[in-house]
């Protein structure tokens, strides 16, 4: 080997140095254009996909979050909802039920004080019916007995006046 | 060891056919290689696929680790086609060694010291042209003063003793693996059967060891140059 370095020192073997250059610099050329180029190319590709496909499992992952924390609150808030309706319903039933018998009460009430009021008057009626009848029947008994045809009213109000006269007595009795 | 060459004088160069032939061999084995690997790229990477990535992440790795950042990238391919290139020729001459009538013509192209300068001068090279296109030729030559006045023959000198200390360690490697084979070989071929039966595990070993330094070897002058290319382009 040495001998090469001193035999050359004539005429070193510099060609070797420029075919290893120009075929390093042709091998490297074509590793770039048939290998290099397409697989560096893929590898990018790769890592910009596999980044953007995580920022997309994020994005996803927070709205999904998002969706069940509403769906969570919704819920929470429908439980209540529901909650406040049955009460209020139970609220309207109850006041309702209140008033109902309430009106009904009312209506009892006045249902009797109506037929207390009519029982009255009718008792009352009755009782001046009668007073008419007796007093024109005590006023034909007393004009066929006199048979003098005294004036009909000043009988009559004579006939009241006795009636009344018993009344009170009845009544006081 | 004292192997002969035949010469081709062309152009007034002369070329060593033994040099030219393992060199364009071992730069065909890769192309081949690098070419049947990346058939079929796919966004879900294959066997060959995987292969190949796997080496190509290997090699960015070493410029990574030697740049610090991202500012290598450039340098991506060369040491993948550098650390490939080199890796294949120090196994071809593991492998494959055709002399024919006392003359070489194949052998490891690592294990001549020609190569492995041209090599390593084209390393510096590329990183003196890099240096000089980011900080411009004063810049450059001013970084030779750096970081000591005093230290600027020391800089220098350094200059050289990277050249040797790159093309030499790998030419040495190789070339001790070699001649170490063929030391092995002439034991086998001493004592007739005795010797013959002997030299085969020892041969063995020494190959499965040489497969392993040039791996090595390879792995370092990849290093080393991203190194050099590296501190070229950054200010001490």
């Amino acid at each position: 080997m040495a001998g090469i370095l001193v035999l050359g020192a004539g005429k070193l073997a510099l060609g070797d140095m420029l075919f290893i250059l120009i075929s390093f610099i042709l091998l490297t050329l074509a590793v770039k254009h048939y290998a290099w180029g397409p697989i560096t190319k893929m590898m990018d590709e790769r890592s910009n996909k596999i980044t953007s496909d995580l920022d997309y499992a994020d994005s996803e992952r927070a709205s999904a979050e998002k969706l069940k924390k509403e769906r969570e609150e919704a819920l929470k808030n429908s439980r209540a909802e529901a909650i406040e309706i049955v009460n209020k319903a139970k609220d309207n039933g109850d006041e309702q039920k209140k008033s109902i018998v309430a009106s009904a009460h009312s209506e009892a009430e006045s249902v009797r004080q109506k037929a207390k009021s009519d029982a009255e008057k009718a008792k009352q009626d009755a009782m001046n019916d009668a007073q008419n009848d007796i007093a024109n029947l005590s006023l034909e008994i007393a004009s066929k007995v006199i048979s003098k045809e005294l004036n009909a009213d000043d009988q009559k109000s004579l006939i009241d006046s006795y009636i009344k006269e018993l009344t009170v007595n009845n009544g006081n009795k | 060891m004292d192997d002969k060459y035949k010469f081709i004088d062309f152009l007034g160069l002369r070329f060593n056919v033994a040099n030219c032939l393992s060199a364009l061999i071992a730069a065909l084995l890769v192309f081949i290689l690098v070419y049947a690997l990346s058939r079929k790229i796919k966004m879900r990477p294959g066997k060959a696929q995987n292969v190949l990535e796997w080496m190509i992440d290997f090699t960015n790795g070493i410029v990574k680790s030697a740049f610090q950042s991202d500012a290598g990238k450039k340098f991506n391919l060369y040491a993948f086609v550098l650390f490939l290139f080199i890796f294949v020729s120090n196994q071809l001459g593991l492998i494959l060694e055709i002399k024919v009538g006392g003359f070489s013509f194949v052998k490891s192209a690592t294990s001549n010291p020609i190569v492995t300068m041209s090599l390593a001068l084209m390393s510096l090279l590329l990183a003196h042209f890099f240096a000089v296109q980011k900080w411009g030729f004063g810049g450059y030559l001013r970084n030779f003063t750096r970081p000591y006045a005093f230290l600027t023959p020391v800089n220098l000198l350094e200059e050289f003793t990277n050249f040797l200390t790159l093309s030499l360690r790998l030419y040495g490697n190789i070339f001790a693996g070699e001649v170490l084979l063929v030391l092995i070989g002439s034991v086998a071929k001493s004592f007739g059967l005795v010797s013959f039966v002997l030299a085969i595990p020892i041969e063995m070993i020494w190959q499965g060891f040489s497969v392993f330094i040039g791996a090595i070897q390879a792995y370092v002058f990849t290093t080393l140059s991203m190194v050099y290319i590296a501190r070229k382009m950054t200010k001490e």
